[in-house]
Formats: structure tokens, C-alpha cells, sequence
């Protein structure tokens, strides 16, 4: 039997690449965990926590959009970046959320921009008050 | 003889601008390796996106996205330049200029409104001593750029394109095609053309059409792709031309040893030459004092 294999790659470097029993993925609408032998998949990621479990440990990681692919049991996940969610501290999250309500919403698309980064900070935050 | 002094000065100088060449080369060759490193790093993403663009294309989807748009009348168009930051990299540099004001020459006659943003303090200053305005300037990049300020710059060019501030954008840069070979380039980057199959011949093999089941929708994954595969093409114009940067220093530096060396051995033999004949020049003048002696 093939196992579940995880690769996470962002535009810099391939960060994570490893086999794992069970993977939750942050799709852009809520959690979506993936087991062995999956049906082929392509779906966009949102802000929030990427899962990989191996045996009894789980390691937990922020990931920022993307997409996710399955494909013959690998699961690649596209993103721009990749932190694990112990270095995200709530100051940060608080940070990023003030960060977020002070840019201007003017035109179309700052208010996209806007709704994005305060998704951002509000998925961080979900993430430090664990 | 002063001559014989001063040429013994020079060969020493030389010298001394031989150890630095040297050392500079080694730099550029240590660094080069690095930017080398980053950017097949960098391959694992392209590719992965490219696999997933293939792959929408065969599940029959229409390729539709604002930024894919091609404009009939190019009125205001942006020009992205990308520069060293440092000298000595040989003809790096003004390849990239010289092709970059071709464009812009071809651009103007078309009566198109052109701005300028010129990475790298090489360009920045070119243009200066041209008097040519330059709207945006960046010198934060070096032979590591990251990611995140490209994408910086992505999303505030995706927005202007989108909201047709800009027409086109043309980025001038150096592509990287092998280590003996990279040359200055100029692309148009917006109106994005999806990325070509890079390597048909491997699809042909496993031509298992895959059914994938999107989430939410194929139009919505196409809508991070295309922005995203853009972010990265620019990405991957900045890793080319930090890598090619650093080559063309490598050979610049390397042929600059090679002719110190040469100059070295050139003023050797003339000081050894001018000292062998003032010693002969003593001599002979000994030998007259002693037979002027002995007469």
C-alpha cells in the first residue's frame, strides 16, 4: 500500500516534504482533512492551520492561500508562505489585525485587499489563542 | 635609474589588484552558487503550478481572467528594469539598459505614455546621467531577493493593470539560460500569457487524463492561479537575474586576474631588462676605470 505522501512548496523553496498518516488543509471555506487514497483534488486554500499527522505526533503549521493538489495519494500544497503555528504569537496576531483595519478601502479593489489582510489577522489570532 | 624603481612599483600595484580580483571572483563564484541553489528551489513551484494549469486546461476550462486580457490600444505601459546594484559585472548591466531603451524608443514612437521602475542602483544611475525621469526605484535587492517584496511589487502592478492604469508591463532583465549563457532580455509580462508546457515530451508519457473534483469551483481555482503563476513568473525574473549578475562577475573578475596576470609578466620582463642593463651599464664602467688605472 502507498502512503500519504505531504509536500509543501512556496515560490522560495520545497519546505516541507514528508510521508504522514492523515492531513488537514485549510481550504478557503473551512477544514478539509485527507486520508490515504484520496480522489484527485485541486482546491484553494484560505488563511488558517495546515495539520500533518505521523503516528501518534502532530505538527501544525500557518499557512497564507494557495492551492492545494491531490494526486495518487501526494498531497502538494502551494503557498506563499509557511510558519509553524508556535512562532506566531499573539502580539503578532494583535499587530496584524491593527495592521489591517488602518489600510484605506477607497476603491474596489483596497477593500479587497483590506478583507483579505483582516482574514489574515483574525485567522492569526484563531491560531495564537490555541 | 628611476625607471627601474617604477616599474617595480607598478608590478607591485598590479599585484595588489590581482589578489582583489582574485578574491572578488571567489565571491561571486561562492554567491552564485547560492542564487544558483535559490532559484532550482524555486523550479518545484513553477513546475507544480504549471502541472495544475495543465491540468485545468484539459478539464476543458476557458481560460478567462482579467489579467490574461489583451488590450487592442496600448496608451500607458510600465517598464520594469532590473540592475545590479553593484559595478564591476562586466557588460551585465548595460545589456540590460541597451535593450530596455530599445523598447522604449519602439514604445514612445507608438506614442504610449511609458513609466519607468528600475531596480538596482546601476540602472538608477544610468538613467540619471541620461535625464530620463524614473517614476519607481527599488535597491533592495540583492543576489538573495525574497519573495515577499517581489510579491509586494506584483500585487501593486496586478492592480494597476487590472484597473487599466497600465496597459502593459515590459520587464528588462538578464534570462538565465545556461552557465555559459545569458543574455538581456525584454518580455512583456502583463497581458499574462499562461506559462507554455515546459516539457512536453515527459506529458506525452503518462497522458492519464486525471478527473479532479475542484473546490469550490474551476473558475475560482483559476483565480488564484493566475495571479499567483504571475507572482512567481516575476519572482523567477529577479532569481535569473540576481544568478546571471553573479556569473557575469565571476567571468569579469575572472578575466581581470588573468590580465593582471598577463601585465605582471609583461612588466617582469621589462624590469628585469632594465635592471640586467644598468648592471652591465656598472660593469662596463668598472672595467674602464680599472683599465683607465692601469695604463
Amino acid at each position: 500500500m502507498s502512503q500519504l505522501q505531504c509536500v509543501v512548496v512556496t515560490p522560495e523553496r520545497t519546505e516541507i516534504d514528508q510521508v504522514a498518516e492523515a492531513i488537514t488543509v485549510p481550504l478557503f471555506d473551512g477544514q478539509m482533512g485527507i486520508l490515504r487514497g484520496h480522489s484527485p483534488l485541486v482546491g484553494r486554500l484560505g488563511f488558517g492551520v495546515l495539520k500533518i499527522r505521523k503516528s501518534d505526533s502532530t505538527t501544525s503549521y500557518f499557512i497564507e492561500g494557495g492551492l492545494v493538489q491531490v494526486q495518487s495519494d501526494v498531497v502538494s500544497v502551494l503557498t506563499d508562505r509557511v510558519t509553524p503555528t508556535q512562532a506566531i504569537s499573539r502580539a503578532d496576531a494583535e499587530q496584524a489585525m491593527a495592521d489591517a483595519r488602518q489600510l484605506p478601502a477607497e476603491s474596489p479593489e483596497q477593500r479587497a485587499a483590506k478583507e483579505k489582510a483582516i482574514a489574515r489577522a483574525r485567522a492569526m489570532l484563531r491560531v495564537a489563542s490555541q | 635609474m628611476a625607471n627601474i624603481r617604477e616599474l617595480d612599483k607598478r608590478r607591485k600595484s598590479i599585484r595588489n589588484i590581482r589578489k582583489i580580483t582574485r578574491t572578488m571572483e571567489l565571491i561571486a563564484t561562492a554567491r552564485f552558487k547560492k542564487a544558483m541553489d535559490r532559484a532550482a528551489a524555486a523550479n518545484d513551484y513553477t513546475m507544480r503550478m504549471a502541472q495544475i494549469v495543465r491540468d485545468l486546461a484539459n478539464a476543458g476550462l476557458e481560460t478567462s481572467h482579467p489579467l490574461l486580457e489583451k488590450r487592442p490600444e496600448v496608451r500607458s505601459a510600465t517598464m520594469l528594469m532590473l540592475t545590479s546594484n553593484r559595478g564591476l559585472c562586466g557588460g551585465y548591466n548595460s545589456a540590460v539598459i541597451r535593450a530596455a531603451m530599445q523598447r522604449r524608443d519602439q514604445l514612445r514612437s507608438q506614442s504610449a505614455e511609458l513609466d519607468l521602475e528600475i531596480s538596482g542602483k546601476r540602472g538608477i544611475s544610468a538613467m540619471k546621467f541620461r535625464s530620463i525621469p524614473i517614476d519607481r526605484t527599488y535597491t533592495q535587492f540583492e543576489d538573495e531577493p525574497a519573495f515577499e517584496e517581489v510579491a509586494e511589487i506584483a500585487d501593486r502592478l496586478m492592480e494597476e493593470f487590472i484597473s487599466r492604469r497600465i496597459d502593459r508591463l515590459d520587464i528588462a532583465y538578464t534570462r538565465f539560460i545556461s552557465i555559459s549563457k545569458q543574455e538581456a532580455v525584454v518580455e512583456t509580462l502583463l497581458p499574462f500569457s499562461q506559462p507554455e508546457e515546459e516539457q512536453p515530451h515527459q506529458d506525452e508519457q503518462k497522458q492519464l487524463v486525471v478527473n479532479y473534483e475542484f473546490l469550490p469551483s474551476a473558475e475560482s481555482i483559476l483565480e488564484e492561479v493566475v495571479p499567483a503563476s504571475f507572482r512567481v513568473k516575476l519572482f523567477k525574473c529577479f532569481l535569473d537575474a540576481a544568478v546571471s549578475e553573479q556569473i557575469a562577475r565571476m567571468i569579469a573578475m575572472k578575466s581581470a586576474t588573468e590580465n593582471a596576470g598577463e601585465i605582471i609578466k609583461q612588466l617582469s620582463m621589462t624590469y628585469n631588462r632594465a635592471r640586467q642593463s644598468k648592471i652591465t651599464g656598472e660593469i662596463m664602467e668598472i672595467i674602464g676605470g680599472v683599465e683607465a688605472l692601469n695604463k
